[in-house]
């Protein structure tokens, strides 16, 4: 199979950086070029030495490589909408970071663009590639716990802001500026919008859809952020199922520039766990683990260091195969759109203070 | 649990360091001495101990409060989730005032908002095989610091002591001398009436948590069936 002559645009989301090792050895894959959003991503970029040529600006990088047929769209998720058309003019595939817009309409146009153009969309969500999620749904779907009745799933990490500051912008990360709730000095825009995962995967693993859903916001950790921080919901999916879910940003970390060894203040950067009762028993889950630990260096303090399962490779690999093959993503704009609407009715909740409809 | 046994464990105590004497009696599942419900959560051990850091600057400005508790089918889920509403209250140090809570079949998932603007997640699932042992969990997440009574980086409760034997992997979790050979349950209820006993004071404020934590609960309960939360 011809590799896929592929480009990453942005630079500045927390992702990108995940993704320059599976472009790098995937032979299916021709990383011929990057183009970052400014100067500052550029020079973070260039820490890496991935011997890829870095733009500044897309015209001029299809300008010099005009075969590039897939694009990694790694920026804040206001950009998405500008870029997203710029690929599709051109017939460019796109792998979208997690959140393509809050803005339905804009979402919509984006479906239209994608079907117009005729192009793949996938949506990374890599979650659906790691190996305790493809045994969790086994498990599931072979009747181990019975049908399922609760779910309960924690998508906690610590938070990204200070090295990707696009992340704690209203603007930027929720796409307008919206305050959370009448009174409430915040707006959205903050860890919800960096955890779309456990919206997606009870919908994965049940195979429902949501019915209706309840937030509430707590005080935050990080006074000097104007999004939230901390937050929780709970709902009821179509079948029945009642969930509860984590979504914040509750690990504390160093304020790093650039995240490295010792970003963690919290033993442990992040976690994504699932607590499952069904109709004949339980199931705990930690969709990261085993892992190691040290007491060492830069911090000498006790840390979690992740044995990381790499998800990015089997994204990767289900992008280039529905690329060659005409095929569409799992993960696609239109399936991606009711996770969307979960996560904004979460939003509507604390607005109201009371269920959204989804 | 035993009631005979933990109360010549109570008797014990009592004699020992020179406190009133009392009798515990099961009442719908519940311990009580005279017509005193007892928390025995309030004088568990790990419970106290995250209290302290809250109280004792190790952990400062708390936000959330997110606790699990899973006990065999059968359990009663009401009863579980009344107790972590109460332990919500005693450590985040303010009354339960809107909860929000959907249910099915053994499960319930509660996130309710204490006076104070904390949040507090309760996760209770009556959906482990009988005779499996019930655990908890419980965690304060802080502006500086996070407690926890489990360890960072798994899902599953600690043992003191895990046996590979004849019988197959055994565990054993002793947490009091003067008590040995009680099981969890009945050593922090009798702890309980022995605080009570040594501070009768106590009884008033037991009393008032205990209805405020029962109140709570079926509120959720409520707030389940109604879709809406319910302010108390």
């Amino acid at each position: 199979m011809k590799p896929v002559k592929i480009a990453m645009m942005g630079m500045t989301h927390g992702h990108t950086r995940k993704y320059y090792q599976t472009l790098l050895e995937n032979k299916k894959l021709d990383w011929v070029a990057s183009c970052a959003q400014d100067e500052e991503a550029k020079k973070v970029y260039e820490i890496y030495k991935t011997g890829v040529p870095c733009y500044l600006d897309p015209d001029q990088m299809y300008a010099d490589h005009p075969d590039i047929e897939a694009v990694v769209i790694a920026s804040a998720n206001d950009r998405h909408y500008e870029q997203m058309k710029w690929c599709a003019e051109k017939g460019i595939h796109i792998l979208s970071m997690k959140i393509p817009s809050f803005d339905m309409e804009e979402y919509d146009r984006m479906i239209e663009l994608v079907d117009q153009a005729g192009i793949v969309c996938q949506i990374e969500l890599e979650m659906h590639y790691n190996p305790v999620v493809k045994r969790l749904k086994k498990l599931i779907d072979e009747g181990a716990i019975g049908k399922v009745k609760a779910v309960q799933a924690t998508n906690i990490t610590l938070s990204p802001v200070w090295a990707f500051p696009w992340q704690g912008d209203p603007k930027a990360s929720f796409g307008k500026v919206v305050p959370l709730k009448k009174g409430d000095p915040r707006f959205r825009g903050g860890a919800l919008c960096d955890h779309p995962h456990i919206f997606d995967l009870i919908r994965h693993l049940t195979g429902s859809s949501f019915d209706y859903i309840y937030a509430e916001v707590a005080p935050n950790l990080r006074k000097e952020l104007k999004v939230e921080d901390m937050l929780m919901a709970v709902g009821k999916l179509k079948d029945g199922t009642a969930f509860l879910f984590d979504p914040s940003w509750s690990r504390l970390e160093e304020r790093l520039k650039v995240p490295g060894p010792g970003w963690e203040r919290f033993p442990k950067r992040m976690e994504v766990n699932v607590t499952i009762t069904g109709e004949k028993g339980m199931l705990s889950c930690d969709c990261f683990g085993p892992n190691v630990y040290h007491n060492g260096a830069p911090n000498d303090r006790y840390t979690v260091q992740y044995t990381y399962f790499d998800e990015w490779v089997g994204l990767i690999d289900e992008f280039v195969d529905c690329i060659r093959n005409h095929k569409t993503p799992l993960i696609n704009l239109k399936w991606h759109k009711e996770t969307i609407h979960a996560m904004l009715g979460c939003y509507e909740s604390l607005e109201t203070g009371k269920i959204a409809r989804i | 649990m035993n009631i005979k046994k933990m109360n010549k464990g109570l008797d014990f105590l009592c004699t020992k360091y020179g406190a009133k004497k009392g009798e515990i009696t099961l009442k719908d599942g519940h311990c009580f001495v005279g017509a005193t419900p007892l928390l025995p959560q309030r004088v568990e051990r790990k419970i106290v101990e995250l209290l302290k850091m809250t109280e004792n600057g190790t952990l400062e400005g708390v936000s959330t409060l997110r606790f699990a508790s899973f006990a065999p089918k059968g359990a009663d889920v009401q009863a579980l989730l009344a107790r972590e509403l109460d332990v919500a209250a005693y450590l985040g140090k303010a009354k339960v005032v809107r909860v929000m809570a959907v249910a099915n079949g053994p499960a319930i998932n509660a996130l309710v908002k204490l006076a104070n603007d904390v949040n507090c997640s309760v996760e209770i699932s009556a959906g482990l095989p009988r005779g499996q042992a019930a655990y908890d969990r419980h965690e304060i997440i802080c502006a500086r610091g996070v407690g926890s009574d489990q360890t960072i980086d798994t899902h599953t409760p600690h043992a003191s002591i895990r046996v590979s034997g004849a019988k197959g992997m055994e565990e054993y979790t002793d947490v009091d001398t003067e008590l040995f050979g009680m099981t969890y349950e009945e050593v922090w209820n009798v702890r309980a009436a022995f605080a009570l006993l040594q501070n009768p004071k106590l009884g008033a404020e037991w009393k008032k948590a205990y209805a405020a934590a029962n109140k709570a609960a079926a509120s959720c309960f409520a707030a389940d069936k109604a879709k809406r939360a319910k302010t108390l």
